[in-house]
């Protein structure tokens, strides 16, 4: 603490932030709960009706539960292009002696482009009438008879529209461990390599479990940037076709901007901030308690 | 956040390209041959559709209707960038861009840096308290404002304005700001801020005196890291603005969708390509700033 600091110096160096951040996020937060328990369309007259819309939320709408399991779904696509994506190349970027910040840079490109740019991009790649690039590829590696209009499949839609998400990110999330990893220090690793241990031992033994903190770090961003997926889905298929590519957040936003259902809307998006606060809680849980086993 | 328990303070750009042992001098050894090709795979599948996005951007249309999409185009054309240009307002666009990346950038900046100078620096009784309240906020999903600010905006008039995208965007983004921040004062020496208090340097004079200019790297990482998120918002403009003066560029971008759901694809792609064009070059020039950033952002929470 500062010697001669007053209560004034406090205030005015702490309300504007803490103004800004209650006007925007905490305020927002307390509303939607208040909303979550009435009907309200905009227009007419508020009605309070309990809890009615999360019983009809959890027991009566078959679309809330389907666009559940597809966010599932989708984050756990996303998790794996990004997580597993991630830690693959910066492992390899390590072994590398050259061009280790040429390819960050080019890795990390598609992170900067808008998500509206990466849609259209993938609705080219996908589509059949005119070939695009995922088609024209199968066609030559002579797996022709995959080649479909994959964002009209209810089969494939959903991851097709996932892995956009997931090519987005990967090169951020391969940045921050690839830093991790250049960190582990080198006598460990040349201890462990005089022992006669394998890359495979190298990589679980040593340099694991030293990147373990921002292992953890990066599985929560990656995990709740997943969760809050909207965009690509939003843009490519628009939850369709049917509710097959529909997320939570998708499902919400319908709701609220389409059906102007604000209360049941509000409803959603609580039990979104729920399902966020659940998963992060989940995976401090469990990848702390490895690390102490 | 969580990862202050993390070992690694990153500098890794700051260090010489990370010296690598001999000991694999003897042969040219299978992994690493593989690794290469892998490594180089994966920077094609990376890279390769945001070529095809340019190449594409300079076909004809009757090439890029009937052609093989991955053969280079049979003659080159400038008459997308001319449509794309007569079809939308591209520099309005980007303008508008610039201006709420600009104003929420300052707010992010300022608030952030005032919020970690008042908690880590000046300190009180429940700053741990506001710490954490503060820092709920990273992991709070942005949909859950929409519902509430769009009642709230329509209530006071704000719909439909540059504020209104403004605001929870660098609501959103202040939480990591702070944190940064406050990370980057721990190691500002308590030494210095008792010599200048000594010297009868009030709260505000150290402030601006001794802790903006010591955080000036700082304020470029956090500027870096929320432009690539700000420029690119969409949700925020979609939910927000209505009028075509105001649309930024992802909004702008939707325009190329025709009124019967018909796309002049290659106009599509080129207007893509003049839009990305600001973000692309300020993050080729910088990107060492940028990398390092993200790098140490990260690692530290």
């Amino acid at each position: 603490m500062l010697p001669n600091r007053s209560r004034t110096s406090v205030l005015v160096f702490l309300l504007p932030p803490l103004l800004l951040y209650c006007a925007a996020v905490l305020f927002p937060i307390l509303q939607s709960l208040f909303l979550s328990f009435f009907s309200w369309n905009g227009i007419s007259d508020m009605e309070f009706v309990g809890l009615a819309n999360y019983v009809r939320m959890l027991t009566a709408d078959d679309i809330f539960w389907r666009s559940f399991f597809n966010a599932l779904i989708y984050l756990a696509i996303c998790l794996v292009l990004q997580l597993g994506g991630a830690l693959v190349v910066a492992s390899l970027l390590t072994s590398l002696r050259r061009g280790r910040e040429l390819i960050k840079t080019l890795y990390l490109l598609p992170a900067v482009i808008s998500t509206v740019a990466i849609a259209f991009l993938f609705v080219r790649i996908y589509s059949i009438d005119p070939v695009g690039l995922l088609n024209q590829l199968l066609h030559w590696v002579g797996l022709g008879s995959f080649e479909r209009a994959w964002l009209s499949d209810v089969n494939t839609v959903l991851a097709a529209v996932s892995a956009p998400e997931g090519w987005r990110f990967t090169g951020l999330y391969m940045l921050i461990i690839y830093a991790a990893l250049i960190a582990v220090p080198k006598e460990l690793e040349e201890a462990a390599v005089l022992d006669g241990a394998s890359k495979w031992t190298l990589f679980t033994k040593i340099r694991f479990p030293y990147i373990r903190p921002v292992w953890i770090t990066t599985t929560i961003m990656a995990t709740t940037y997943g969760l809050r997926g909207f965009d690509i889905p939003y843009l490519m298929t628009n939850g369709g076709p049917g509710q097959s590519s529909e997320l939570l957040t998708t499902y919400m936003y319908k709701t609220a901007f389409t059906s102007t259902d604000f209360g049941y809307a509000s409803t959603i998006s609580v039990f979104i901030v729920i399902e966020c606060l659940v998963a992060v809680g989940l995976i401090l849980f469990m990848l702390k308690r490895k690390a102490d086993s | 956040m969580i990862a202050q328990t993390a070992p690694v303070h990153a500098t890794p750009t700051t260090r010489p390209p990370a010296p690598v042992p001999k000991r694999r001098r003897r042969k040219p050894s299978l992994y690493r041959t593989l690794s290469r090709v892998l490594i180089m795979l994966i920077v094609i599948v990376q890279v390769y559709p945001l070529a095809w996005l340019f190449l594409t951007s300079l076909r004809t249309e009757q090439d890029f209707a009937t052609g093989d999409p991955f053969a280079l185009p049979s003659s080159l054309t400038w008459e997308n960038y001319a449509r794309a240009f007569e079809t939308g307002d591209l520099g309005r666009n980007i303008l508008n861009s610039f201006i709420v990346t600009m104003g929420a950038n300052v707010l992010i900046v300022l608030l952030g840096m005032m919020a970690a100078y008042a908690i880590q620096v000046l300190g009180f009784r429940f700053s741990k308290f506001v710490r954490g309240l503060f820092l709920v906020g990273i992991i709070v999903p942005v949909q859950i404002a929409l519902v509430p600010l769009f009642i709230d905006y329509s209530t006071v008039n704000l719909l439909d304005t540059y504020q209104s995208m403004i605001i929870p965007l660098a609501g959103f983004a202040l939480p990591m700001s702070i944190y940064l921040f406050s990370s980057f004062f721990e190691y500002i020496p308590r030494e210095t801020y008792e010599a200048a208090s000594l010297d009868g340097a009030g709260p505000y004079r150290i402030f601006g005196l001794i802790t903006l200019p010591l955080s000036l790297n700082t304020v470029v990482t956090v500027i870096l890291v929320n432009s690539i998120f700000i420029w690119n918002d969409f949700i925020f403009a979609n939910t927000f603005v209505l009028s075509e003066e105001l649309k930024t560029i992802p909004l702008g971008l939707q325009n190329y969708i025709g009124a019967m759901g018909k796309v002049d694809w290659t106009a599509t792609f080129a207007a893509v390509c003049v839009t990305i064009t600001p973000l692309l070059l300020v993050f080729l020039v910088l990107n060492k700033a940028m990398i390092q950033g993200l790098e140490s952002g990260a690692n530290k929470g």
